[in-house]
């Protein structure tokens, strides 16, 4: 039998079972929308990220103290306090010639009072080259300078979530804040950034002497924010800052490092590396709709193998092969999953393309559309699968039918 | 000719390819059956021998013409060539304005009128025919006798089991089956011509 009269056959079959065809192809078109869906929101998430850590800290190295750690977090981040990082290794990395800026900060927690309002939050206390480093934009008033940190200036640049939730319609800047027993003159307020990893909705920035001497009384630093000059490579950067904490902390023995250097590029790659398995998980269970949609194909083919047993009788009498028959159930099962994940990759797109429009429109969010081809051709190629996989057995049963007791069934 | 249970369709089935038999020997063509493989023996059924069964067999939401290019689509048959073989077997059962009516749609003796274009569009040696006239009137019975011994006429062999005096009297030969076993077979002579035939 030619594969064009064995595609106009299974075509035709399928047009007289409309209703039944429709709700077969049901599953696989949830399944595979729903794939398509996960892949391009993934997508889409993981490219938001990371284009927010490019747009918000360009060629940026994270220093912290203690040893590097292979599994789990930092000893910084699991409250074990360090002091390893200290004036000495921010002047050190200051004369290295491929690194433009290091801001060390401290931080803390406090109740930010302002007249009878009050709101915990985080505060930052920071190099005024911060703001610069970092791209931070301000909706009113300015950033402290250098001079401040040396007279011990209490003043604050405060993030919008905080400005907004303790001063309301009342313009912050000239105001005062109170936080750890000390009072704050307001002199800038940054454009909020909305939720990320670099926003600084939330965040009360002060003067680094301030933070560190007067609210903590420590002269160490928990963390040290390096921007690297775009002309070097960011992992001979990274080699040379490394080069630069083992001779200032007087190690020779690389596997008693008391610091961790990270580089944006490496944080990126991770966090592409933890969005790429969770999309892939959430993929997978995705795929789970499909099987039953696969089923359905199964369930559907049997019944529809075991109505036409006279039909497969009278074609094996007149001359259809087992090879025929199995073709022609196979065609039509995979033609059955087919349309269905073409409109299941149509549903998808449309489902990712209104989210799309609704985040960027309504929300003003930066969202990216992220639909690309290899999910289309993967959805294209599992539905096809599925039919072969699927139908194979159906297939098989009517090819295996003997002529004459087909053609005696009732 | 014989009496249910008699073994007339079992016989039909075998000498049709349809079946293996399960003792003695059966040569077609001077090949033994036992030596041809299932597929070599779907390419004679469909080169050599047309159907025609009692209960018609048809697809019956497909067209008349849809219907009786069933067996082309299994043979060696160019598409091209098509047309030309099922508008010639639906002319020769007198159906040509019903080419493209669905099947379902036809009176009984007009079904049983396509299943004999469709056994007949590959032009076929031998033309099995299963109790033909079983689900007919007699009007209409009468009529697809009429077209099968017009076949004859025209050199096909047609293979007919019935258990009906009046539709045996068509034949040429009638041989008479009873338990399996054959009671007698006898050339007829001087055989029925149904009066539009005279």
């Amino acid at each position: 039998m030619l594969l064009r009269d064995a595609f106009k056959t299974a075509t035709r079959s399928l047009a007289h079972r409309k209703m039944r065809s429709i709700l077969t192809m049901l599953g696989i078109v949830i399944g595979i929308a729903s794939v398509i869906i996960i892949m391009s929101l993934g997508a889409s998430a993981q490219q938001y990220i990371v284009g927010q850590i490019q747009s918000m800290a360009p060629n940026m190295i994270n220093v912290q103290p203690g040893a590097p750690v292979t599994g789990g977090a930092p000893s910084s981040v699991m409250g074990i306090t360090i002091t390893t990082l200290t004036k000495r290794d921010v002047e050190a990395l200051q004369r290295e010639p491929s690194i433009t800026n290091v801001a060390p900060n401290v931080t803390g927690n406090s109740r930010i009072v302002f007249e009878n309002k009050s709101k915990s939050g985080i505060w930052i206390a920071t190099t005024a080259n911060i703001f610069q480093m970092m791209n931070l934009k301000f909706s009113s008033g300015y950033a402290f300078a250098s001079a401040d940190e040396n007279t011990y200036k209490h003043v604050v640049v405060l993030g919008s979530k905080i400005a907004d939730d303790l001063f309301g319609n009342i313009e912050p800047v000239g105001k005062y804040v109170r936080f750890n027993d000390m009072s704050f003159r307001v002199i800038g307020v940054l454009e909020a950034k909305g939720s990320g990893m670099f926003s600084m909705d939330e965040y009360a920035i002060l003067p680094l002497s301030v933070g560190q001497k007067q609210i903590r009384g420590i002269d160490y630093y928990q963390e040290l924010n390096i921007q690297i000059d775009p002309a070097y490579d960011s992992e001979f950067v990274k080699t040379r800052i490394i080069s630069i904490l083992r001779t200032s902390h007087q190690i020779t023995d690389p596997t008693k490092d008391d610091f961790m250097v990270t580089s944006m590029d490496e944080a990126l790659s991770v966090l592409g590396n933890v969005m790429s398995i969770f999309t892939i998980f959430l993929s997978a269970i995705a795929a789970i709709s499909l099987i039953v949609g696969g089923i359905g194909i199964m369930n559907i083919m049997l019944v529809s193998v075991t109505e036409r047993t006279r039909e497969i009788g009278l074609r094996k009498a007149v001359g259809a092969t087992n090879g025929d028959i199995l073709q022609q159930f196979l065609i039509e099962s995979v033609l059955l999953t087919f349309i269905g994940g073409v409109i299941g990759i149509l549903t998808g797109a449309a489902v990712v393309g209104i989210i799309y429009v609704v985040l960027t429109t309504f929300y003003s969010f930066g969202w990216v559309f992220a639909f690309s081809l290899s999910s289309v051709l993967l959805g294209l190629a599992v539905s096809g699968f599925a039919g072969l996989a699927f139908g194979i057995y159906p297939a098989l049963q009517a090819a295996r039918k003997n002529p004459i007791e087909a053609l005696r069934y009732e | 000719m014989g009496p249910s249970g008699s073994g007339k369709s079992t016989l039909l089935q075998i000498l049709s390819f349809l079946d293996r038999p399960t003792g003695g020997s059966y040569r077609f063509h001077g090949k033994s059956i036992d030596e041809m493989t299932d597929q070599e023996l779907a390419h004679v059924r469909n080169k050599d021998m047309g159907f025609v069964f009692q209960s018609f067999n048809l697809l019956s939401r497909i067209s008349v013409y849809s219907n009786v290019e069933i067996p082309l689509l299994y043979s060696t048959i160019l598409p091209a060539e098509r047309r030309t073989l099922i508008e010639e077997a639906v002319r020769s059962v007198g159906l040509e304005e019903k080419l493209h009516t669905e099947a379902g749609k036809l009176s009984g003796g007009q079904k049983q009128r396509v299943a004999i274009a469709r056994a007949l569009v590959t032009k076929p040696d031998i033309i099995f025919a299963d109790e033909p006239t079983g689900n007919l009137d007699s009007h209409s019975g009468l009529q697809i006798m009429e077209i099968l011994a017009s076949l004859n006429d025209k050199g096909h062999t047609v293979i007919l089991v019935t258990h009906e005096t009046q539709t045996a009297e068509f034949a040429n030969r009638i041989i008479k089956m009873k338990d399996g076993m054959i009671e007698s077979d006898k050339i007829i002579t001087g055989r029925r011509v149904h009066d539009n035939l005279k």
